[in-house]
């Protein structure tokens, strides 16, 4: 299995692969993209199985590009792993397609939660 | 209400969520820091906005700490014995950005939130003066992190989410 980390902090992006090594997840390959525009534009190069993409990122916002990726039809699980976590934008991002939203701070087992059905060991 | 005055009211909740967010990054307990205060030296710190689209405010959310404290932080976040500078500002930014992201889910109203600057600086050598807004301290690893929420005139250096870079935060009034 591919997963694209879309992350504008490369620590944060760090954070995410160890926390899925931590949920048992260890095996996959893992692309990373600093923004919105540069992961949608390695969707067609890397052709990911799951995206876990921040929300607030330069150059084009985490919704921009799930809005930007469903427009293409493309139905590739995506869920946010951004630092606010209000009802408000897990309705917004429900509503544009994602599977989830986990808020920062996390821990291993809320990815195992969260995403334990879309990735398997 | 202000979203400065909702904050001095939560006062408590601001301090809750900075020992949480520290607890969590650095995976260490964290607690009240009971008297004390960032070291002389460098102090590195982060910054970001929150805008108010009811009342066209800004409130500016800024994280402190000491140069041997972001060290510490970068080399748990990135896993690395000998952080590079950048990546001691690109830690500092990310833990600004998780506690901006919380301090803006306690707000009851619709806000956005900018993309977080870092920067290292000396310390003053002299006592700091009392500081505007509302200033919570925890302690972690036996050193201080404190998260300053406090309303802004102007909001320049800052960047919006989606944006570029000349596209630089400004008040609209």
């Amino acid at each position: 299995m591919k997963i694209l980390v879309a992350d504008d902090s490369k620590a944060m992006r760090m954070i995410v692969v160890r926390t899925l090594r931590q949920a048992g997840w260890a095996g996959h390959d893992i692309v990373e993209a600093e923004n919105g525009r540069e992961a949608l534009t390695m969707v067609g190069t890397e052709s990911p199985d799951l995206i876990l993409s921040d929300w607030n990122m330069p150059e084009m916002t985490g919704i921009e590009f799930l809005k930007a990726l469903r427009g293409q039809g493309s139905s590739i699980p995506f869920c946010f792993v951004t630092s606010e976590g209000s009802e408000e934008m897990r309705s917004l991002a429900s509503q544009a397609g994602a599977l989830g939203l986990i808020a920062k701070p996390f821990t291993a087992e809320l990815f195992m939660e969260t995403l334990g059905s879309v990735v398997s060991a | 209400m202000s979203a400065i005055d909702e904050f001095e009211e939560a006062r408590e909740d601001l301090e809750a969520l900075l020992i949480e967010v520290l607890g969590a990054v650095f995976g260490e307990e964290a607690g009240i820091a009971w008297g004390q205060t960032i070291p002389a030296g460098p102090v590195v710190s982060s910054r970001l906005a929150i805008h108010d689209e009811e009342d066209d405010s800004y409130t500016l959310v800024e994280i402190r700490t000491s140069g041997i404290m972001a060290r510490i932080l970068a080399s748990r976040m990135m896993t690395t014995a000998d952080p590079s500078s950048d990546d001691l500002l690109d830690a500092i930014a990310e833990l600004g950005n998780i506690a901006g992201g919380n301090v803006k889910s306690l707000l009851r109203h619709s806000c956005r939130l900018s993309l977080p600057t870092a920067e290292v600086t000396q310390a003053a050598v002299e006592p700091e003066q009392p500081r505007d807004g509302v200033v919570v301290q925890a302690s972690v690893l036996g050193q201080v992190v404190e998260l300053i929420v406090h309303q802004a005139d102007t909001v320049s250096g800052l960047y919006w989410p989606g944006s570029t870079h000349t596209d630089v935060l400004e008040k609209q009034s």
